[in-house]
């Protein structure tokens, strides 16, 4: 209903509230447009064959279709368990993260905490100051954690960024519903789970977002607290296909390289991109489903 | 809403849990993870005793070593080879041992090295990211092994190049295991049938190089009546212009003046004699116009695609050229091929300037091994690990880690390697692997079926070597530079590049020079100088 | 805990006191679901927060840091003695203004423009559209970025060439730098940075919009009173952070676009520790740098979270 009154408005649109249409859709068709571009580039030129990669410098549409990238990632076990190891890494991670960041943030909420003001700028303190790469990797070590995932899911399971803007939701969250909640005889955890959470599917989704992108990209981590190669997951070797080969890198200089070294195939190299991009970029759109305005507002008044 | 007591209970102790479990399977999963991994080693290395005791009656126990080495993708695989891959059976077997290998990506190498050093669980041998200050430190303060004294006990380490380890040479001592690559590799790649084309039949000297790049960029040497070509093909880096700048007769680093001291090769004529040059073929847009941002690896580009005749390069990038243009659908050749061919590669070691034929020298090794004497603690375990290393510059061990098993990776036709193309998998068995080996003796290794290009390459690199010019402060470790040294090469980089370019003349050279002195520059120089004579005195 | 006294004073603090126990007991819960939180910061935060000590030291990873020798503030008075430390002083806050005013606003400004359109699947395909480029290494985007503008055959220099008869060093001239970092910065993090704001703005009560229909709000006037300041908590508590980092520029995308020719304007205190790193085992010296940095931050983040709570009533805390 609460649309019906918007539309109804829409027939009185003035003119200059049209225009404003008009040109908002075609901006955001061009912006649309120019973000996924390269994008397209790389998904073209994975199918595209090592000679047409080297002659032309940008294209969308490859002139020769070939598979041969694709036919050898799925063809070697060790692509495919790296990919299972990121997912591994990226759900177990996000559902740490978020267990902790939501308890804590839920608590921080409440404005008059004994101590609320303390702990929050401890926290902003860690924002700023920490140890360090080698300190951590030290904690890390003694507490048994190499080699294994707890290594890349503890350490950092609460960024405090994070944690501020989601206890920013928090304390926006209609106070009655809490207080009703809270006299109906639920404490303050089973508020959290029954009444909060089920009105903040948007701010739970915006953040595992957050977290899991940031556990699907994780390079260094996994490098310093990974020896196994068999725990490795899809970013290391996309990283080290990537910039390794490129003059970026500080070693690996042709200069290094024994005298007959081949670098890896450029359409490889793009189809491990795509491997390695698509499935994380294919969680936005269903987590947009739970962008949806006014929900909590709505169970209020019911 | 109400919820039962227990429900409520229930609750909380879930909580609790989750939140312990979090914290403490950490601690949990150490005393877990810790056991096994011992487990699995003593399991394998019975396999490997069982498995080698049937073929010899007396059977040394497998000797367990664990390495750290480098990982670069490659057109093998782009991930390293995995344990259970024959040919690290095969090398396990050879030399008796139950390796563990730890394969670090080589971007970020150096932080996990560095982590690695601070976390005293160090492998028994671990790859050093060059003579860093770390290293060095690390070095002088007993974290490895000396090895020096030791190699004359082995058939193949003792003919490590003397030279080469006095480049690795810490304070006179050697604490590496380098791994060896040729000397003459820098040259020059440039297109032979371009040559023809503009009507020059041979590139010896500097002035021939000019009129070369000269004619590639304004008579149409592919012939297709367009203005779309250039001379060479330039690159960020400083590599190419410090390869040029030994022909005019500048030293390679260092050099010794009349009086017998060292000066650093950019207060020499002759090196601004080359930048000279340089500005010159800027200047008459015979390089590429913002070469300062290209990014080495799109040299390539250029010169598949035609518009480029030349690249200052290690002569095997020829190689890697040759299949690239092969890729792109063109057949290749070099000046010497007798049929056909739509592209000819020419490479040479060097051109002919004031002072004859000088190329520039690479330091002849890639990265060295370190033995930790945390980790290897007795003089004979020592000496098992050097033994390990000895083994690994046999021809069989050199062919198995870079060529791969016979009959499997490769075939012999007239008794030489031929890849056997086909299943990518079959290349990821062996991929990384040609990390372990030294090297050492060198063209210790079975021939290849190489392409005309190639053998090409092969034997320019070989020629190079008797024109190289060695750097004689490459042994010396300089407290001035290794706190200031990124400041100062930095000064001379850029204004070498202004000074290309036209941003800055000659008077803007000299201030960026005078600015190098003050910083350091001359500290520089007298600590070098110093220790330089300390090092002959001591010979 | 009973104190019996004759003072009024003390029975006060007991009262006040008490009152606070009470206080604490009550709110039991809450602590308990701070206390994974606190336990996960003492731990994995502070735990390794020795590690700032290090800046004071001359550490060696192999001496461990017992043994590294303490060298006071050696290290910053190299840092501050350092000739080019205004350089990479006004570099890198002259970034981070131009990121302020031009990327900080940018996913507002689309957030606020994706919010009037109506139609839902243009909507969501959109914003799966601009959150894209967010996963491009950056190694791809400065490689795409010498493509399109190299003097040498890039089409923007072609069609300028061809037009103007001119090109424009767009990869080597400093005046191109920070335009070059702005708009990299733009297109790959506008639409990632959207998203808290969509979310944002799921949590507006439609009856404000209903209310404002009737009293005749026009669109913007909607947007100006409603939406806006429905998102401002968010954006104000995204810039205070955001201070915090002033002093921190991305590493790679300035040293992967950085050359000898646009240093002067290009280098920044990431790079420039990153290239002394090279040389000198640096875990000191760059300890030092950050911790400068940290401590910039920190006092940026006090002031203006003051200076958010005098205005607007929203702070951090």
């Amino acid at each position: 209903m609460v649309l019906r009154g918007k539309k109804s408005n829409a027939i009185r649109e003035s003119l200059g509230s049209r225009i404003f249409d008009a040109f908002n859709y075609v901006f955001l068709a061009f912006a649309g447009m120019l973000c996924i571009l390269p994008f397209l580039y790389v998904i073209g030129g994975s199918f595209a064959t090592e000679g047409e990669l080297t002659t032309r410098s940008f294209f969308i549409i490859p002139r020769t279709f070939t598979l041969d990238a694709y036919k050898y990632i799925f063809s070697t076990s060790a692509l495919a368990n790296s990919f299972k190891n990121t997912l591994i890494i990226t759900i177990g991670g996000t559902a740490i993260n978020l267990f902790f960041t939501v308890s804590m943030a839920y608590a921080l909420a409440k404005k008059d905490l004994i101590g609320r003001n303390a702990i929050i700028n401890m926290v902003i303190f860690c924002m700023l100051f920490g140890g360090g790469m080698i300190p951590t990797y030290l904690l890390v070590r003694n507490l048994g954690m190499l080699d294994t995932y707890w290594a890349l899911w503890l350490p950092g399971a609460i960024s405090p960024f994070n944690l501020f803007i989601v206890r920013n939701f928090f304390e926006e969250f209609p106070g009655e519903l809490r207080d009703s909640a809270e006299i109906d005889g639920c404490n303050v955890p089973q508020t959290l789970w029954y009444i909060v959470l089920p009105l903040s599917k948007a701010v739970l989704a915006t953040f595992a977002l957050f977290y899991g992108v940031g556990h699907w990209n994780a390079f260094m981590g996994p490098l310093l607290y990974l020896n196994d190669s068999k725990k490795w997951p899809i970013q290391i070797i996309l990283r080290n296909l990537i910039i390794a080969s490129s003059g970026t890198a500080g070693l690996g200089s042709l200069v290094d390289m024994p005298p007959d070294y081949q670098p890896p195939a450029q359409a490889l190299k793009l189809a491990v991109i795509v491997v390695a991009t698509v499935p994380i970029l294919l969680v936005y759109p269903f987590l947009q489903r739970y962008f949806v305005k006014g929900v909590m507002i709505g169970s209020l008044k019911g | 809403m109400s919820l039962k007591p227990t429900t409520r209970l229930l609750m909380v102790l879930v909580c609790i849990m989750l939140f312990a479990s979090a914290v403490l399977a950490g601690c949990s999963k150490d005393a877990v993870n810790q056991q096994p991994q011992s487990g699995e080693t003593e399991n394998k290395g019975e396999e490997t005793q069982s498995g080698g005791s049937s073929d010899e009656p007396v059977q040394e126990e497998p000797f367990k070593l664990s390495i750290m080495t480098i990982f670069y993708p490659s057109d093998k695989a782009p991930e390293p080879a995995p344990e259970d891959s024959p040919v690290i059976q095969k090398l396990e077997e050879y030399t008796n041992t139950d390796l563990e290998i730890l394969w670090t990506p080589s971007t970020n190498y150096e932080d996990k090295f560095n982590v690695t050093l601070a976390s005293n669980d160090m492998p028994m041998v671990i790859l050093a990211p060059g003579k860093t200050a770390t290293v060095i430190s690390a070095c002088r303060n007993g974290v490895f092994w000396e090895l020096g004294p030791y190699f004359e006990e082995y058939p193949n380490l003792s003919q490590f190049n003397p030279i080469v380890l006095n480049n690795i040479s810490i304070d006179g001592k050697v604490y590496g295991l380098y791994r060896a690559r040729d000397l003459g590799r820098n040259g020059i790649i440039y297109r032979h049938d371009w040559l023809q084309k503009v009507g020059m039949n041979e590139l010896k000297t500097i002035d021939d190089f000019y009129t070369m790049l000269k004619k590639f960029t304004y008579e149409d040497p592919d012939g297709d009546g367009k203005d779309d070509t250039f001379g060479m093909v330039v690159h960020q880096s400083n590599y190419q212009f410090n390869v040029s700048a030994l022909w005019f007769g500048a030293p390679n680093g260092w050099g010794e003046n009349e009086n017998g001291e060292l000066v650093p090769a950019h207060l020499t004529p002759e090196y601004f004699e080359a930048l000279k040059w340089w500005k010159k073929l800027y200047d008459e847009k015979l390089i590429n116009e913002d070469f300062a941002a290209l990014d080495p690896e799109k040299r390539y580009d250029f010169i598949i695609n035609e518009q480029a005749g030349a690249e200052i390069q290690v002569c095997d990038d020829a190689g890697r050229l040759e299949s690239r243009f092969k890729d792109a659908g063109k057949s290749v050749g070099t000046p010497n091929t007798a049929e056909d061919v739509d592209v000819r590669l020419g490479i040479v070691g060097a051109v002919e300037g004031p002072k004859g034929l000088r190329a520039l020298p690479t330091s002849g090794y890639n990265l060295f091994y370190l033995v930790s004497k945390q980790s290897v603690k007795t003089e004979d375990e020592l000496k098992r690990v050097l033994k390990f290393f000895d083994q690994l510059g046999d021809r069989e061990m050199q062919d198995l880690l870079d060529r791969g098993i016979e009959g499997v990776h490769y075939e012999l036709v007239d008794g030489k390697v031929k890849p056997i193309e086909g299943d990518q998998r079959l290349g990821a068995q062996l991929s990384g692997l040609n990390q372990l080996l030294l090297f050492v003796p060198r063209n210790n290794q079975t021939p290849r079926v190489d392409t005309e290009v190639r053998e090409l390459q092969t034997k320019v690199i070989a020629e190079n070597e008797k024109i190289v010019v060695g750097n004689p402060a490459e042994p010396l470790i300089s407290e001035v530079y290794s706190q200031k040294g990124p400041q100062l090469d930095q000064i001379i980089e850029d204004a070498r590049v202004q000074f290309i370019v036209g941003q800055i003349d000659e008077q803007g050279w000299k201030d960026a020079i005078e600015q190098w002195r003050k910083l350091g520059g001359d500290d520089y120089i007298k600590e070098i100088n110093d220790l330089y004579k300390k090092a002959k005195a001591n010979q | 805990m009973r104190v019996a006294t004759n003072s009024p004073t003390l029975n006060l603090e007991t009262k006040y006191r008490r009152e606070m126990w009470r206080k604490i007991r009550k709110d039991k819960w809450y602590y308990l679901l701070l206390l994974p939180g606190i336990i996960y910061f003492l731990v994995f935060r502070y735990g390794p927060m020795w590690g700032i000590l290090i800046a004071f030291k001359n550490y060696m990873p192999f001496l461990g840091f017992w043994k590294s020798p303490w060298v006071g503030f050696q290290n910053f008075e190299d840092f501050f003695a350092n000739p080019d430390f205004f350089k990479l002083l006004r570099n890198t806050l002259l970034i981070s203004f131009y990121n302020l005013i031009f990327t900080f606003p940018a996913p507002i400004i689309l957030a606020l423009l994706l919010n009037e359109v109506k139609n839902a699947l243009f909507k969501r395909t959109v914003q799966t559209l601009v959150y894209i480029p967010h996963f491009i290494s950056m190694t791809i985007v400065v490689s795409l970025t010498y493509i399109f503008l190299t003097t040498q055959g890039g089409f923007v220099n072609n069609w300028l060439y061809e037009h103007t008869g001119r090109k424009i060093q767009f990869l080597t001239d400093p005046k191109w730098f920070r335009p070059l970092i702005i708009i990299q910065t733009i297109w790959k993090e506008t639409g990632w940075g959207t998203i808290i704001f969509l979310a944002t703005l799921t949590n507006i009560n439609p009856s404000l919009y209903e209310a404002a229909i009737v009293d005749g709000a026009k669109r913007w006037q909607q947007m100006r009173y409603i939406t806006l300041p429905c998102l401002m908590p968010t954006v104000i508590i995204l810039l205070i952070l955001r201070l915090g980092g002033i002093l921190d520029t991305g590493f790679e995308q300035i040293y992967l676009m950085m050359n000898s020719l646009n240093r002067e304007v290009a280098d920044v205190f990431d790079t420039y520790v990153y290239t002394m790193g090279i040389a000198r085992g640096a875990f000191s010296y760059s300890t030092a740098v950050g911790l400068f940095k940290s401590i910039v931050g920190i006092v940026l983040i006090q002031l203006s979270n003051l200076l958010a709570r005098k205005v607007s009533d929203i702070s951090l805390f």
